[in-house]
């Protein structure tokens, strides 16, 4: 037993070490700015389950003075559906369209930034709204970066094919912190803390219990936490290494452990290629099984929720020419980007996704 | 909930006992670059993390989201 508590615990305490090693250099973080720029993006996705999704998007980061920015993102999924939970009761597939809106607003004090936002995401089933804010500070000549924010989402599944809606209310709160290591080097080390009350079953999937689909059943609480740690690191011969991790773990007895590591390199000074493969390791839910018997008071049908490993391979190349992209159309500046996704779990899950993404940089004030 | 605390509690040690280098603005040119960023396609990202949001039972580490389904 004691044995078993201490490689549970292991991870959490490698975490901490790493989140304290962290904070001990904290003498200075470099404080990554995200540029003006205009992003136009599509992203297609499909995988083994049917689901395919065409999602294109428009994010606008913008400078109004000096001191205050908006960032304004929308973006539509254009869904159709042939998994089995779909088409048990229609045969050609569903369709269905998720459509959302966030903006925020940035104002900076000194070597302070302080942000208000939301989001709106509506689909048939499903709709969320979300208010957030943050804080992020620089310190030591912007070598060190501590951020911290907070959001509360309000959302509303339909439990279809029934017309009622439940409610569901999630809280979030991270920190941060961002530090530079040495001139080739950058780290960042975050925890986030959710909780999650309400509705958190799944109305499309059914659980074999005691022989007959029924529809699950989960708890009305949980509590998350998440542990990460990032690093990139410049190498000779414009190369550049990127490691993350990301440590979870919730009341509902489920933990993760994901990993990635990535290598870019530039093979002109406007054309990088990058290659990134993370893999993904997590345990069931205390209330898992593949069926059920008797009259238990949880269960669940949800793959999210089992047991599995899964290994995701991404490709990216991005070009950003020098002058005026295509004849000139487009400023100074501008770039696309290209990526391709593979991702396979060993419970036969599978999907694939392709994006392009064209970049306009704006003016800063 | 014990094993936080003393995570807490270690980075509020370290934080108070040792430093690094810093490293000045003209320093920099390796970590302005675009590769050096956590996030430097943030539409990607959050597209990413919301699919994988919908086919993995864990989730965050990447600042705040806002919510959305996509579970089927």
């Amino acid at each position: 037993m004691a044995a078993s508590r201490l490689r549970q615990a292991l991870p959490l305490l490698l975490g901490g070490v790493i989140l304290a090693g962290a904070v001990a250099w904290s003498r200075g973080a470099v404080a990554q700015q995200q540029e003006p720029a205009l992003n136009i993006q599509f992203h297609g996705f499909t995988d083994s389950r049917g689901v395919t999704v065409l999602s294109p998007t428009v994010d606008l980061d913008r400078d109004f003075t000096d001191r205050t920015g908006l960032r304004f993102r929308f973006g539509v999924d254009a869904i159709s559906a042939a998994s089995d939970s779909c088409i048990r009761c229609h045969a050609e597939g569903a369709h269905n369209q998720r459509v959302y809106t966030s903006a925020s607003f940035v104002r900076k004090y000194g070597d302070t930034a302080v942000t208000v936002g939301g989001e709106i995401s509506k689909e048939q089933f499903y709709l969320a709204n979300t208010a957030m804010t943050s804080i992020s500070r620089t310190f030591n000549d912007a070598n060190t970066t501590v951020a911290g924010g907070y959001s509360f989402s309000w959302n509303r599944p339909t439990l279809h094919p029934a017309e009622f809606a439940e409610n569901q209310f999630a809280q979030n709160a991270y920190v941060s912190l961002t530090q530079t290591l040495t001139r080739s080097t950058i780290a960042q080390f975050g925890y986030e803390i959710s909780t999650v009350n309400g509705y958190q079953s799944n109305p499309f999937l059914r659980a074999l219990l005691n022989g007959v689909r029924t529809v699950g059943e989960a708890p009305d609480h949980r509590l998350r936490h998440t542990l990460t740690a990032r690093l990139r690191q410049a190498l000779p011969k414009d190369t550049y290494l990127e490691g993350d991790y990301r440590y979870y773990t919730d009341d509902w007895d489920l933990t993760a452990h994901s990993f990635s590591v990535g290598l870019s390199h530039y093979f002109t000074p406007h054309l990088s290629v990058t290659g990134t493969y993370r893999q993904h390791s997590q345990t069931g839910t205390y209330f898992y099984a593949p069926a059920y018997t008797g009259s238990p008071e949880f269960f669940t049908a949800d793959f999210r929720l089992f047991p599995f490993d899964s290994k995701l391979y991404t490709g990216r190349v991005v070009y950003t020419p020098e002058g005026r992209l295509f004849s000139g159309m487009f400023p100074e500046g501008s770039g696309v980007t290209f990526q391709y996704e593979y991702y396979n779990a060993d419970n036969g899950f599978e999907a694939l996704t392709v994006s392009t993404g064209l970049r306009i940089p704006l003016k800063r004030r | 909930m014990r094993h936080l605390l003393l995570v807490v509690a270690l980075a509020a040690v370290a934080a108070s006992s040792t430093a690094c280098a810093t490293v000045k603005p003209w320093q920099r040119g390796q970590l302005a670059n675009r590769c050096m960023q956590f996030d430097p396609d943030g539409g990607f990202a959050a597209f990413r993390g919301h699919w994988q949001e919908s086919r993995e039972g864990a989730s965050g580490g990447s600042g705040l989201q806002g919510g959305g389904c996509g579970c089927k």
